[in-house]
């Protein structure tokens, strides 16, 4: 196919026609950040945490679903963007209701590095948080939705490569959420136990059910008074 | 008993077959469906659910995206007061707070005998006669306490 030569941050760099705007980065390994994007798969242009200026274009474009074309005028990382994708990640750590100090996840989660990585500290936002109960009545995963930030991800893994369909999403606005089914907790019936939504989650929502006890075989500890 | 749709359905056997439907008229399925049982129930979800070989939870999304779709059980005559900034800031607390006293019923609740179901809703787009709300199909704008009663009479 074609090549294609645009301008990435001043940079002249050239891409094969078809490919989008955050793979042409990522060859050039210029760091955009994604939340929604899975590699390989159709890009859902969830999270618009991947948002880059694009000359020409009134509104911010989200790079991991826009192809390139021929002169495009890009800036991955300017003021306007930068601030833009700080907000992305305010908004979401705003009614994320996750406590990273206790959640098993922090020190793999997606969500808390991004927040690192754009030095976000407390957020500036204030909002109701979104809570629901911990669903983990399946051996196979454990979900605790209130951790969800809706990117998607696990849909998309779902659908696409397990080709599952198990998850949906339901309701709408600040209500919204993945669902199973007729929005049941997720069971052993509908899920088998390939895992692959559980690596794909980037916070701490989706988990290996805990097992506690099991590892440790020996008398339990007994402290006495 | 056939229809525009190509859907032909047995209430009693809860069976629906579909012939030349690919799910694109998803919503006019629901819609309809919705208008003839009152509501959509888990049977019919499933059964659609199979015979478009979709899972039941993106259709389980889309009824609970649309407030006017609903999978609970609802009363004779659905009351959906306007919610939104508008009809908020012509008072629609007060018809709100109007309504629940009459009924006795609290939004998202169905009056006992089954007659009235009270929903908040997104903007009706009458807006210009706000405060608003719809009685089944019917719109009534300019709400004041004092219309309410002769409103709520008329629907048995
Ligand atoms: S459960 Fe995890 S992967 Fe699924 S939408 Fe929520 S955050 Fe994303
Ligand atoms: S990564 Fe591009 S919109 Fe989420
Ligand atoms: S805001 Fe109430 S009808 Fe539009």
């Amino acid at each position: 196919m074609a090549d294609i030569t645009v301008t990435i941050n001043g940079n002249q760099i050239t891409g094969h026609a078809g490919i989008t705007i955050l793979e042409l980065a990522k060859e050039n390994s210029i760091d955009i950040p994604t939340l929604c994007y899975c590699p390989d798969l159709p890009p859902m242009g969830a999270c618009r945490l991947c948002v880059v200026e694009v000359a020409g274009s009134k509104a911010l474009v989200g790079s991991c679903h826009t192809p390139i074309s021929q002169g495009m005028v890009i800036q991955t990382h300017s003021p306007k963007v930068m601030a833009t994708r700080k907000i992305i990640i305010e908004l979401l750590l705003a009614s994320h209701s996750g406590f990273c100090t206790v959640c098993d996840k922090s020190n793999i989660c997606e969500l808390r590095k991004l927040a690192m990585d754009m030095d976000i500290g407390l957020s500036r936002f204030q909002s109701k948080k979104r809570y629901f109960p911990i669903e983990d009545i399946s051996p196979y995963i454990t979900r605790d939705l209130s951790k969800c930030v809706l990117c998607r991800r696990c849909l998309q893994i779902c659908n696409e490569v397990a080709k599952k369909r198990v998850f949906g999403i339901g309701y709408r606005g600040f209500n919204s959420k993945v669902i199973v089914d007729l929005d049941q907790p997720i069971d052993k019936e509908v899920c088998r136990d390939c895992g692959l939504c559980i690596t794909s989650c980037p916070t701490g929502a989706l988990s290996n059910p805990a097992q506690i006890g099991e590892e440790k075989k020996g008398t339990p500890l007994v402290i006495r008074g | 008993m056939r229809n525009g749709f190509g859907i032909s359905m047995n209430k009693s056997e809860e069976t629906i077959s579909i012939s030349n439907n690919n799910g694109e008229n998803l919503l006019v399925l629901l819609e309809e469906e919705q208008r003839k049982s009152g509501y959509l129930s888990q049977e019919f979800i499933t059964a659609l659910a199979q015979s478009l070989d979709t899972p039941v939870s993106e259709i389980y999304g889309v009824i609970s995206f649309y407030s006017f779709l609903s999978n609970k059980l609802q009363g004779r005559n659905i009351i959906r007061i306007c919610k939104n900034l508008p009809c908020f800031l012509k008072n629609s607390e007060l018809i709100i707070k109007c309504i629940t006293q009459e009924l006795g019923i609290k939004p998202g609740q169905t009056t006992p005998d089954g007659r009235f179901t009270l929903v908040l809703t997104n903007c009706i787009g009458a807006c210009d006669k706000a405060p608003a709300m719809m009685i089944n199909n019917d719109i009534y704008g300019d709400l004041t306490p004092q219309k309410i009663t002769k409103i709520l009479e008329s629907y048995k």
